[in-house]
């Protein structure tokens, strides 16, 4: 059983403030060799719930570097795709390329070591934890050691310990909660909730970012503030993102591409104004119009 | 207040008085006395295990008493058989830590109501097979061993110098249970216990930490048996009984779940409890156990380790009530004895505390 990284790697870059652009994976010396925004490739993938069919040979591209949003009605299977992304469904059959690895077939948990990181529709957060606790955890895979050298308080445990506390602190100031980085999280906000599980995304420094729903819940203020900043965020961190997400507006302001999905199927793939322009999407949003409508 | 006791000054005066307590306790203490604080600290490893297993990995474990007592019957053999004691030790750990591991592998796919019935099967099957194997165990009579007297160079008794020893030994295992639920590992099993879906994002394998959790938990019960055999100097398959697994579970939880300060909390009331319920009236133990037990479920459902965050909640509390019966003025008459509404805004309690329920880790 492999509990974590071999021993006697290069310890997280020991500065612990990164600066802003240069948050790379590279000092950290793990068995992780590709650093960087990833592609995303999905070919043909399909999902079966016992008969029913979730998702239906499903096909996507996303560039490195792109923000690409998965949209369509309820039902339509956006979070069916996406959790087959992040392992958390298997699909029957297809391809999930992570840059050019294939992650389908990988248990769930080690895809956060090929560098894929996501956040949940309602921050699953340890709310009874201090803030910082909870962004650390997100520093597990990059952490070294198993359970005899944490037990025995190994010095490299320790000194790992200490640069993941900075770096999550470092990234708590970065999106305006230095402040509360100490208190228990749920003392804050539910918005705020939604920016420390990012932070938990970010700590383990991934090459794909996937959001499920971020401006669910949030206020109008709060989601124009998401916009803003998610941009500054992929080239910082230097990201792929995938957005699952009903808020048109969002999607429209932020992506470079969208995939329409629905019934499972792929409708169509383009840039958000074409997808808002399309005929068969209105049609899938709003349905048919009726001919009695077109007679009058 | 409760920054006085998040204070490290304080917390390290604290460590201090206990360890001074803990040094000079054996000396003035009678021999029976001795014995119980001795046997505190042998549940106290048994309840930590349990704890890392429950507390903070959140799988149900009702089995510990089995590893206790397979920990206590391959301690007591190896000395009788005069294996080194070193050796002893790390067998009395390791045997059972191999047991818990193999029933973890596959018991750890269930969870809920069906790995509590796993477990409990332990016990249940451990009883009859300690019976059955009688050269290794005696059979129902038990195994008694004579061993760890005090060498004459100390100076000291018997019970005080087992005492000291099985003090040591639980302390550095604490210190390893303490390193354990923190950091890497601790942060591990804290998201395997409440999401699972989460875990696996972060690169955590739930199963493999399950697997770990109830590893060290029966490495924690096989140490404790060791001890156990220092201690009492006697195992039968009784140890390994099921309600004694069943009341280590209580001390956990009346001591505090996921704590290490009520770890020890419940070992105490494992050991003290029935000793002085004894006391008050022999004939009624198991009922003032339970009125004990219920009372402390209902007034600390967190456990004895929440008493002090308690207490600073219900002081913020009256001094809400004061102030707000003072501010309320003389036209308004009467203290404010059926006000139910919502904290009015000119209170003026101090904002650290007025969010009582606001938990601190414990440690």
């Amino acid at each position: 059983m492999v509990w974590g990284p071999a021993l006697g790697m290069k310890q997280l870059h020991a500065s612990g403030a990164p600066k802003e652009g240069q948050m790379r994976l590279s000092q950290r010396g793990r068995s992780r060799t590709a650093v960087g925004a990833a592609e995303l490739t999905l070919k043909n993938v399909n999902l079966t719930f016992g008969g029913i069919t979730v998702l239906e040979e499903v096909s996507l591209h996303v560039e490195a570097g792109q923000i690409f949003g998965l949209v369509g009605p309820n039902g339509a299977g956006k979070t069916s795709l996406f959790n087959c992304i992040s392992g958390h469904y298997v699909p029957s059959s297809g391809s999930i390329l992570l840059g050019d690895v294939e992650t389908l077939g990988l248990a769930g948990d080690r895809l956060s070591l090929m560098g894929l990181a996501r956040t949940f529709q309602h921050p699953a957060l340890q709310l009874r934890l201090t803030v910082l606790e909870n962004v650390v955890l997100g520093a597990h895979s990059s952490l070294p050691g198993g359970p005899l050298a944490w037990a025995l308080r190994l010095p490299f445990t320790v000194r790992a310990e200490r640069a993941a506390r900075e770096e999550a602190r470092a990234l708590l100031e970065r999106f305006g909660l230095g402040s509360v980085a100490d208190s228990p999280a749920d003392e804050l906000s539910p918005g705020l909730h939604k920016t420390i599980e990012l932070c938990r995304a970010l700590i383990s420094h991934p090459r794909v970012l996937l959001l499920d729903e971020p401006a669910a819940g949030l206020s109008h203020a709060e989601v124009e503030a998401f916009i803003a900043s998610i941009g500054q965020v992929r080239a910082d961190f230097d990201l792929t993102i995938v957005i699952v997400e009903h808020h048109m507006g969002l999607i429209s302001a932020v992506t470079d591409r969208v995939l329409v999905l629905n019934n499972g199927r792929t409708l169509m793939e383009g840039t958000a104004s074409e997808a808002q322009s399309d005929p068969r999407v209105v049609e899938a949003y709003l349905g048919r119009e009726e001919p009695t409508d077109e007679s009058a | 207040m409760k920054n006085f006791i998040a204070n490290t000054k304080v917390r390290g005066l604290a460590l201090a008085a206990i360890a001074v307590f803990l040094i000079v306790a054996p000396l003035v203490s009678s021999p029976f006395m001795n014995y119980q604080l001795s046997l505190v600290a042998v549940y106290a490893v048994a309840i930590l295990g349990l704890n890392i297993v429950m507390g903070y990995a959140g799988q149900v474990s009702l089995g510990q008493s089995a590893f206790l007592g397979l920990g206590a019957y391959v301690a007591a053999y190896g000395i009788l058989n005069d294996w080194p004691i070193v050796l002893v030790f790390v067998l009395s750990c390791l045997i059972p830590a191999l047991v818990g591991m193999l029933v973890a592998l596959f018991a750890v796919r269930l969870r809920g109501i069906a790995l509590a019935m796993v477990t409990i099967s332990l016990p249940i099957i451990g009883v009859p097979l300690a019976k059955r194997f009688s050269e290794f165990t005696g059979g129902s009579q038990g195994t008694t061993v004579s061993w760890l007297d005090a060498p004459d160079w100390s100076g000291l008794a018997s019970d005080q110098w087992r005492y000291y020893i099985v003090f040591a030994i639980a302390v550095v295992l604490f210190i390893f249970g303490r390193n354990l639920t923190k950091g890497r590992i601790g942060r591990a099993f804290g998201i395997v216990r409440t999401n699972e879906a989460v875990a696996m994002s972060m690169g955590i394998s739930s199963y493999r930490y399950k697997v770990l959790a109830f590893t060290v938990a029966s490495m924690f019960g096989g140490a404790a048996g060791f001890l156990y055999i220092g201690i009492v100097q006697y195992t039968s398959p009784e140890t390994m009984s099921f309600h004694n697994s069943i009341n280590m579970v209580v001390a956990m939880v009346i001591g505090g779940s996921a704590s290490i300060i009520g770890t020890v909390l419940g070992a105490a009331y494992f050991v003290f409890l029935p000793a002085i319920s004894g006391q008050i009236d022999p004939t009624q133990t198991a009922l003032i156990s339970g009125v004990v037990l219920l009372v402390i479920l209902f007034l600390l459902p967190h456990g004895l380790v929440s008493l002090p965050r308690r207490l600073i909640q219900l002081i913020a509390r009256a001094r809400q009530k004061l102030n707000r019966a003072e501010n309320a003025g003389p036209e308004d008459a009467g203290p404010a004895q059926n006000e139910t509404g919502p904290v009015s805004a000119h209170t003026t309690t101090d904002v650290s505390e007025s969010h009582p329920e606001s938990p601190s880790k414990n440690t």
